[in-house]
């Protein structure tokens, strides 16, 4: 197999393969935990549990998620919460709004949206991969996060940045040829989407169903979430 | 209880019992950021990266995730995971058990909004069926069961606390009073540690022309299974209160000011019990603020000539959403003297003391190191006089004050507002 039977394998027949891993996985996973009940809640609400719990998404969605709800906890903790935005951020411009990804997810929805120029684009990936070596080294050194942290952990970080790093090279013409690197970086975003539901970066699903029930608990009890 | 060797099976078995969606999806949105470390007192106070909240559940997650996880019935069939073993379910009763109050703070400052005060109670039921509970945590237990009380008030100390407090101050303490429309229940705590919080409640109802009973049934608000995780256990004890209030007929049932006995009768029991209550569950200062606002009760404003603060308990501010009315009657008593402390409201510290820990002696050293975060806060105000609406946060602070031999005036809302009404 040369380079470009490679491209054409990654980006086709992996590619669709790892996309139909990454649905079905995420749905096996939902359905496996709402599976196993919910009770239902016969205590009076002081407030609506249900604008509560909207609201807090919407807050998080809006305001962006990592401003801090307690500031005193963050500013002891300023790299968790700096460099976690940052990447989250990076993340969602770059792959939503990078030219080249939103002609991806054409490809896939059939569909496309107004796209960012590329050095907007490229500022936003820069600064995402510089907030992923801090969030690893964040992990080696903080105590807290020694403790908690297991090998997925890293290798979350690392599935997450291979992708990162790779288009940023591409973008840049660096180090490989275009085919060759083009090439990696759809294979390390096929890896991405098959490791995502067999990790905690499936996060960002489950975040639906935590976060709106915090809001929904705090409204409940006549607090602010 | 579990005999030896059956411990960490019952254990297990609890929590595997004990997943639901909710739980599993607070696990499954956990990515280990470790920001919770941040928001807990016990944390802040010792530095212990073992006391970070979420690591306080960590067997309950390592277990989900080898029993309900794809990847982590894998890694069991490989003979990859690390089983939870006897010896770390042990240890783990020290992080949730002593060095955890439940107070949710954590759960603000989690960017998934996972709820890891409950997760942790959770973690707790493991331990409380396996018989791991702290000794005299479920010697507490045990006397409420038994006798109906932690603190051993059976009915003759009862009925003797009861007279004694009517004669000495001067005040009616009716006791199953047929025809009333709200029953008042107190804590032990209470009928033993500060009868004058007693008094000082019949003396704000009488006032606000409320036609009230206790009851003798009803006499322990207090819920030890709560502290001690059982869901089985919380609910049997609840049902010593909501069982005569429902016979009684009454409209409402007044909880004195004991957090964990608000937050278990108004939030928590009725889904346990699986049904909806046919009487309204409220806290005394819910009442407090209702008979100010309806001016059938009235307090002597700017009576208090010194600083004074207010200290946001968990279970009664935090969990439980009444954050104003005791402000109102710091500000009319106190006006510009009443100063708040920083962090407040749903921010504020929890005092260190509830969820059990201060029932439990070996907790003690780590329960004062917590109340550590809350003197510096109180001393940022200069304010020498501290009131609160929890007896079981005063008990805590009155315990601090004593060891850190601090200058300070602990104060119950009820009683300043008792001793200030217009009458």
């Amino acid at each position: 197999m040369n380079w470009t039977d490679a491209m054409h394998f990654v980006r086709g027949p992996l590619f669709s393969a790892a996309l139909l891993f990454f649905i079905f996985g995420m749905l096996y996973r939902l359905v496996t935990v709402i599976a196993l009940g919910w009770k239902r809640d016969h205590a009076p609400a002081k407030s609506s549990k249900v604008v509560g719990g909207v609201l807090n998404v919407l807050r998080s969605a809006i305001i962006f998620p990592f401003v801090p709800r307690i500031r005193e906890a963050a500013n002891r903790n300023p790299i968790t919460y700096l460099a976690g935005g940052i990447f989250h951020v990076g993340l969602f411009v770059v792959v939503m709004l990078g030219a080249a990804h939103v002609l991806a997810w054409e490809s896939v929805l059939g569909f496309r949206w107004p796209t960012l120029p590329l050095p907007i684009i490229d500022f936003f990936a820069a600064i995402s991969i510089i907030a992923l070596i801090v969030l690893f080294y964040n992990r080696l050194s903080n105590p807290v996060l020694r403790l908690l942290t297991r090998t997925p952990d890293y290798i979350n970080l690392l599935v997450v940045f291979l992708p990162f790093l790779t288009g940023f090279f591409m973008t840049h013409r660096l180090l490989l040829p275009y085919e060759r690197i083009y090439t990696i970086h759809v294979l390390t975003v096929d890896i991405l989407l098959i490791w995502i539901p067999l990790s905690r970066i499936s996060h960002f699903m489950f975040y639906f169903i935590t976060k709106p029930r915090h809001g929904a608990r705090f409204a409940q009890r006549g607090a602010k979430p | 209880m579990a005999t030896n060797g059956k411990i960490r099976e019952t254990a297990l078995n609890t929590y595997i019992k004990e997943v639901g969606g909710a739980v599993a999806a607070q696990l499954e949105a956990c990515t280990r950021c470790g920001i919770c470390a941040e928001a807990c007192h016990f944390y802040l106070a010792t530095g212990k990266p073992e006391y970070t909240p979420i690591w306080k559940v960590e067997l309950v997650k390592r277990l989900y995730e080898q029993r309900f996880t794809p990847l982590g019935r894998l890694k069991v069939a490989l003979g990859l995971a690390k089983p939870v073993s006897e010896a770390e379910l042990r240890e783990w009763v020290e992080y949730d058990y002593h060095a955890c109050t439940m107070c949710q703070r954590c759960s603000l400052v989690c960017p998934m909004g996972i709820q890891i005060g409950d997760l942790i109670h959770m973690a707790r039921s493991g331990l409380q069926a396996a018989g791991l509970t702290p000794e005299d945590l479920q010697q507490a237990l045990d006397n409420q069961l038994e006798i109906g009380s932690p603190l051993g008030v059976d009915d003759d100390t009862f009925d003797e606390r009861m007279e004694w407090i009517q004669e000495d101050w001067e005040v009616d303490l009716p006791i199953d009073k047929p025809g009333a429309e709200a029953l008042l229940v107190f804590s032990s705590i209470e009928i033993m540690k500060f009868p004058d919080n007693i008094a000082a409640i019949a003396k704000i109802l009488d006032a606000g022309g409320i036609r009230w009973t206790m009851s003798r049934e009803a006499r322990e608000a207090t819920n030890f299974g709560l502290y001690a995780g059982s869901d089985e256990l919380e609910t049997f004890i609840a049902q010593r209160v909501i069982g005569p209030a429902k016979r009684m007929g009454v409209k409402r049932v007044i909880v004195s000011e004991c957090g964990h006995a608000y937050d278990s009768l108004r939030f928590r029991i009725a889904s346990l019990m699986g049904e909806t209550l046919p009487f309204e569950i409220v806290h005394i200062t819910e009442v407090i603020g209702e008979l100010l606002d309806s001016g059938r009760i009235k307090i002597k404003p700017g009576v208090l000539d010194e600083k004074v603060t207010f200290h946001d308990a968990c279970k009664i501010q935090r969990r439980g959403g009444n954050f104003d009315q005791p402000r109102q009657v710091l500000k009319q008593l106190a006006g510009d003297q009443f100063v708040e402390m920083t962090p407040n409201r749903e921010e504020a510290f929890c005092c260190g003391g509830g969820g059990g820990v201060i029932a439990t002696k070996a907790a003690d050293t780590v329960r004062r190191a917590a109340f550590t975060v809350k003197i510096d806060q109180v001393q940022k105000t200069g304010a020498k006089k501290v009131a609160m609406t929890c007896s079981n946060c005063r008990l805590q602070f009155l315990d601090c004050v004593d060891h850190f031999a601090l200058d300070w005036e602990v104060l119950g809302i009820a009683q300043l507002v008792a001793d200030n009404l217009v009458k």
